[in-house]
């Protein structure tokens, strides 16, 4: 067993884990936020996606024990009393969701983008979404939300 | 979905420590540093080592640093960070571009240049820019440290010249040269530049004085059992100016000495043509900036 | 103010922006196991042993289940599936033995522990080699399999013939100033929705009955099809189903849930998860069947079509499961939205081993579609008429009659095409930015029916607090299912949008109603909400006549608010119910509608089984840029058009519209599950590559509208015509770029190159003409 403390969504974890338990089993099925997907397992998908230190990561890939004295955000953590934050408001407003089985990823991967880069263009957006599959195709809804947060964001 | 199956784990601070557990395990252990090829090589059961050492815990490894005119990238520097660095940007073309399409974000945050070095794919993104840029390849381990020019590291498919208990520790690459410039292109499954290669290619030219090919260099992707430097083609082009009816035949000759394989991504056929037409591609891009840095300003 | 029509966010929004919606993949329940799963390496082979004594002994197992302890077999249309192998594997990844354990990790680790001896058969790997009359039999007892009425022929390997005729064949051809003959292949594909298989199973031996918790387009068919595979009755069994992480025609038979009720027997009490990794999820659930499909069409010299003939066959993998009414109804879409005077289908369908296929976004008109709108365009070229003018010319108007002679009304036959024509700059050329890329231009267009006839219920409820909740088993699947219907409840009865809640659908408590499928959720559960909403509508009124002491005929409900005839708001529905105090009430409604016996339905003698509630006409038009030295098609633009009758809400047709077309480009251009010995060459996602952010183009999406008599709201529906047509349209799009016409799927760039390449080879060997045809 390894000792882990974790921040995630600002709050402190104390766990115990084995080496083999990933960062997305972790947040799954010890932290119970069950935001974060897993679509493969194997890095492809992108529907695990959290932001660990602010970057975005495929957390089916990180070891649990990796996340030791860091800060992981899932999508959990956005909105706060309530209320939807910029980008998740923007996927609303889109009609950027369909299954919405890649939307929590969508949205960190949006989110981090927007605070590394306020005004994206939609091939900045493209690119830095690309890790992310959505089956459903809100891909176009997509790209329309994270302009529009970008635009919130600014007048803000 | 798939678990992984336990293993003992080790989390050594120290590079000495990381190779004494390495080589006393001999085979039975492997380094984990992004883990985004180990991790999912045992998740799909490619791989089931009994210990995993993780490097991440090693100081001092994840820094891009200048050193004798030339730049030290560490082994654990993340693409993203290589991407991300104007040094990089600025001086190895062909290095950077392949760190920008090398996967997608969340895989470029975690995946670093050790562990694609060290993964020993003839696909990885990272080598062929390597080779242009002339890169030296630094290894620690149980007999000390020791240097391997880059095209020396990979001898097969998987297959790396480390043994037990060595690791990557760095790749060095030296100053680049006047007048020179380098490029990488790719071209994956779907038809842009972001998935595994189908075939990639790293140009590099130097301009000589009299404005002819003064050096070329030239490798390959996915179209060997290693990362595949096209030697032949190299020399057709020295002594050469730097015309669209060298690089068109240098082109061919790569193609030619290139040894691809048939495979569920591709067959050997179509990736000789893409062969063929990446590096004639490359070799246009990194006249492009060769001319570029020899006009005088 | 009213809902339908409205850009309304949908329902589901918030909770899925934010983390909270619970997909099937997310249920855990106190005591759950987990599942894993032995398959089978062997395209063909009898098991001849099974020893699982290694795993039981492994910490934390619960239960090891066998073939022989499932001695079940299922099928929705031939009972031909064991829910674990029994004596025999039919495909490479078919489960063998499987395992619940108190974790995941322990149930994989006991799974490698299982041994099973096989002894090799000969195996039928594609569907031509299936009909060699000495093809070794992949169900030597298909003929004494439980099954539906239709054709099969007996100790064969052909599990389903369809046929289908209408019109003077022999004159048609007879009339044709030319017959174009061609053959044209669509490959397997995974639906790849982003939650794999997963399911949830209990097993309750008091009643000797099961729940089943898991991600299904169809409550109640998927309970039918266990209750009759385990020989209960149907109320026996109950289905919940939460969020479905997508579906696309995929979660519609017993995949995840079979083992996860093999293991649930074996371990009474406790719940057994069951999820499929992504790799089983492409190798061992149901494909998008593989086709091939022969056309003969007759065409006079001005490119009217007299007369079209199709031949299908299809490879349906060594399970029926769905994929009988794909064969059967599928290749009506071969005849696309063209007056053709006689028309005829024959339609196979193999068994061979490979893993089972089955419905697919589109119900077999994404193959056909592929096959018409690729022939059309090769029908013009060599007659050298404008694609579009051939298709203004043989297309449909309103009040024509249909393939079984069913009169064509409510239907916007003309617009998709003209607009999506518009929309793309048909007619003109835009020029690559480099010599080696060549630009091109496509149209494809194609009609689809819906499964008829079909019905829904729904039961309507206005809670205490005035809430209107809607019980109906139309999981929302992705699709919007759940924002429409809320919609139209909430305008039938007169409350607010945000007045309606749609729980998850459960057997138990919703009523009957047909599958999430054939995009016929929308018009149908819309038609039995419209009756259901007037009727509490009139009972919400004469409750509040009553307790205001109103005549309810001058009364109005309107937005959730009982409004007085010149006086005013007199009480929230709220306020009416809570009124009753103590005492206590609910209103409740239910309906049904059923598109049987529909006047709309009358067709010509003998071909009323073939008629349809409506039609959904939708085109595309693709301008691509080709990179000549390497194959790369890059998509540049896709205009869609769809006919969804009114749009319920706007927003959501245009997610249809659009996902349709990035599925649809992705299908085309990249997917292909690659058969290697029996094995998927190219199982992981690594391998198996779909779309992403960055292949998609711009996309104009269009909504088209018509009138139809039944459609409630004027809405029928739009979920599978928006991915048929585009790879036709790529298709034709690289043929006016570079001059070659490739007639199997998917458009690889090694596939382009070899083609652009031998066309070269061709012009030079030719003279250096560059004739094309
Ligand atoms: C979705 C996805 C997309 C990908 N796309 C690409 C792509 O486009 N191009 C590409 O090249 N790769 C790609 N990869 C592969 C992978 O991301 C890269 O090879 C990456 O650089 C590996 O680095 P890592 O740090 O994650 O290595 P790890 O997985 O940690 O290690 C890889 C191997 O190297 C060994 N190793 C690690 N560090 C060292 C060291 N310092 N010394 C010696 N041995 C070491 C490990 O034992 C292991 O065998 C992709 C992977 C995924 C999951
Ligand atoms: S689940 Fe992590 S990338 Fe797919
Ligand atoms: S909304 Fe379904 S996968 Fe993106």
């Amino acid at each position: 067993m390894i000792a882990v403390t974790v921040t995630v969504n600002g709050t402190r974890h104390d766990v115990e884990v084995e080496p083999q338990v990933t960062l997305l089993e972790l947040l799954r099925e010890r932290l119970f936020l069950r935001g974060a997907k897993e679509g493969c397992g194997v890095g492809e998908c992108g529907a695990c996606l959290v932001l660990l230190d602010g970057e975005p990561v495929s957390s089916c890939l990180v070891l649990a024990a990796d996340a030791d004295g860091r800060a992981v955000e899932t999508v959990e953590g956005l909105a706060r009393d309530g209320a939807l934050d910029p980008v998740q408001a923007a996927f609303v407003d889109h009609g950027a969701i369909q299954c919405g089985y890649c939307t929590p990823a969508m949205v960190l991967a949006a989110e981090a983008l927007l605070r590394r880069s306020p005004d994206p263009g939609p091939a900045e957006t493209a690119e830095a979404l690309a890790g992310v599959l959505c089956r459903c195709g809100s891909y176009p809804k997509v790209l329309a939300a994270v302009a529009a947060a970008a635009a919130t964001k600014a007048v803000r | 979905m798939n678990r992984l199956r336990p293993f003992v784990f080790h989390q050594p601070t120290t590079l000495d420590e990381a190779v004494r557990i390495l080589a006393a395990e001999r085979g039975a252990a492997r380094p984990l540093a992004g883990g985004t090829d180990l991790v999912v090589d045992m998740k799909l059961g490619r791989a089931r080592p009994p210990v995993v050492v993780n490097l991440k815990r090693i100081r001092g490894l994840d820094r891009i640093e200048p050193v004798d005119g030339g730049t030290r990238i560490g082994a654990l520097v993340r693409i993203a960070a290589i991407q991300a660095s104007a040094i990089v940007r600025e001086r190895y073309p062909a290095l950077w571009r392949a760190s920008c399409t090398l996967a997608t974000p969340p895989i470029r945050n975690l995946a670093t240049i050790g562990g694609n070095l060290g993964r020993g794919s003839p696909a990885g993104d990272m080598a062929p820019p390597l080779i242009v840029h002339g890169a030296l390849v630094e290894v620690e381990g149980p007999g000390g440290r020791r240097t391997v020019p880059i095209q020396d590291l990979h001898l097969g498919p998987g297959i790396t010249c480390l043994a037990p208990g060595e690791v990557i520790t760095a790749v060095v690459l030296p100053a680049p040269p006047p007048h020179g410039g380098s490029a990488f292109r790719k071209l994956g499954k779907r038809g842009g530049g972001w998935d595994i290669a189908l075939v990639g290619a790293a140009a590099g030219l130097v301009l000589g004085g009299d404005g002819a090919i003064a050096d070329a260099r030239i490798a390959l992707a996915s179209v060997a059992p290693t990362p595949f430097r096209a030697r032949a083609a190299e020399a057709a082009l020295r002594g050469r100016p730097p015309s669209e009816e060298h690089f068109a035949r240098a082109a061919g000759i790569a193609a030619e000495e290139a040894r691809p394989i048939s495979d569920v991504r591709a067959s050997a056929a179509y990736r000789r043509s893409l062969a063929r037409v990446l590096v004639l591609r490359t070799l246009r891009d990194a006249a492009g900036l060769a001319l570029d840095a020899a006009v005088p300003r | 103010m009213t809902s339908v029509g409205r850009r309304v966010p949908r329902v589901d929004a918030v909770e899925k922006v934010t983390g909270s919606a619970v997909y099937g993949a997310d249920l855990a329940l106190p005591g759950m196991l987990h599942g894993a799963v032995l398959r089978s390496p062997h395209a063909h082979a009898r098991i001849v042993a099974v020893d699982i004594a290694r795993a039981e002994r492994v910490p934390g197992v619960r239960a090891v289940a066998t073939g022989r302890d499932v001695p079940f077999t299922f099928g929705a249309s031939i009972r031909d599936q064991p829910f674990l192998a029994v004596d025999r594997v039919r495909f490479v990844g078919e489960p063998v033995v499987a395992v619940a354990a108190d974790t995941e990790l322990q149930a994989q680790a006991a799974v490698e522990l299982v041994d099973v001896a096989y002894e090799g058969l000969p195996a039928v790997l594609d569907a031509r080699s299936a009909l060699a009359p000495d093809a070794p039999l992949v169900h030597p007892d298909l003929h004494a399999y439980p099954r539906g009425n239709h054709e099969i022929v007996e100790h064969s390997n052909v599990d389903t013939v369809a046929r289908f005729r209408h019109g003077d064949l022999a004159a048609g051809f007879a009339r044709a100033d030319v017959v174009f003959e061609d053959e044209f292949s669509a490959q397997a594909l995974s639906h790849a929705a982003l939650e794999t298989h997963v399911a949830v199973a209990a097993y309750h031996p008091a009643s000797r009955g099961y729940t089943l918790w898991t991600s299904s387009d169809r409550p109640f068919q998927l309970r039918g099809e266990l209750a009759a595979a385990l020989g209960l009755a149907s109320s026996q069994v109950r289905v919940v189903v939460g969020y479905v992480g997508g579906s696309f025609g995929g979660k519609n038979t017993l995949v995840a849930e079979a083992v996860a009720v093999a293991l649930a027997r074996q371990a009474p009490g406790r719940p057994v998860r069951v999820e499929l990794s992504r790799e089983e999820d492409l190798t061992a659930s149901q494909a998008r069947m593989p086709a091939l499909v022969r056309l003969q069409t007759g065409v006079l010299r001005d490119g009217t079509l007299t007369a079209r003939r199709a031949e299908f066959l299809w490879d349906g993998g060594a399970y029926a499961s769905n994929a009988v009414g794909v064969a059967v109804r599928g290749p009506k879409a071969v005849f696309g939205p063209y007056r053709i005077p006689a028309v005829e289908y024959e339609s196979r369908m193999v068994y061979t081993n490979r893993q089972p296929t089955g419905s697919y976004r589109g119900y077999g008109t994404t193959q056909a579609a592929w096959a018409c709108e690729s022939q059309m365009d090769m029908i013009a070229r060599r007659l050298g008429i404008d694609p579009l003018e051939i298709r203004r010319r043989n297309g449909y108007e309103d009040g024509d009659a249909w393939i079984n002679g069913q009169v064509m009304h409510g239907l916007n036959a003309r617009e998709p095409l003209e607009r999506v024509a518009a929309a793309i700059g048909w007619g003109t050329v835009d020029r690559a930015p480099a010599p080696h890329l060549r630009r091109g231009k496509g149209l494809a267009t194609m009609i689809k029916e819906t499964a008829t006839p079909t019905s829904s219920n729904v039961v309507l409820k206005v809670e205490q607090d005035g809430r209107l909740v809607v019980l109906c088993a139309a999981p929302e699947i992705g699709a919007g299912q759940a924002t429409v219907l809320s919609q139209m409840a909430a305008d039938a009865v007169g409350v607010p949008l945000d007045a309606v809640s749609l729980p998850p659908a459960d057997t138990a408590t919703s009523p009957y109603n047909g599958p999430v499928a054939s995009s016929r959720t929308t018009f149908h559960v819309g038609n039995a909400i419209r009756t259901a909403g007037a009727e509490i509508r009139r009972k919400a009124l004469a409750l509040a006549g009553d307790l205001l002491e109103v005549d309810p005929a001058d009364l109005d409900l309107s937005e959730g608010v009982v409004v007085a005839r010149g006086v005013g708001p007199r009480a929230t529905l709220g306020e009416l119910l809570a009124r009753r105090g103590a005492e206590g009430c609910s209103l409740v409604a239910e309906a049904r509608y059923s598109s049987a016996g529909s006047p709309l339905l009358a067709a010509d003698p003998g071909l009323g089984s073939v008629s349809t509630i409506f039609w959904m006409i939708s085109a595309q038009a693709a301008e691509i840029e080709v990179d000549t030295e390497t194959g790369v098609i890059r998509v540049v633009r896709v205009a869609a058009a769809a006919d969804v009758g009114r749009p319920v809400n706007p927003v959501g047709c245009e997610q249809q519209i659009e996902g349709g077309v990035v599925m649809g480009l992705s299908n085309a251009l990249f997917e292909d599950l690659v058969l290697d010995g029996g094995r998927i060459a190219n199982g992981t996602l690594a391998d198996y590559k779909v779309a992403t952010l960055q292949d998609v183009p711009e996309i104009v999406p269009i909504i088209v509208e018509s009138d139809h008599p039944e459609a409630p709201f004027g809405a029928k529906g739009i979920g599978e015509p928006a991915a048929a047509a585009t790879a036709p349209a790529i298709a034709n799009a690289l043929c006016d770029a570079v001059g070659v016409r490739i007639t199997d799927l998917p458009l690889t760039p090694a596939r382009v190159l070899a083609a652009i390449e031998a066309e070269r080879a061709r012009e030079v060997a030719a003279g250096g003409s560059t004739n094309r045809s």
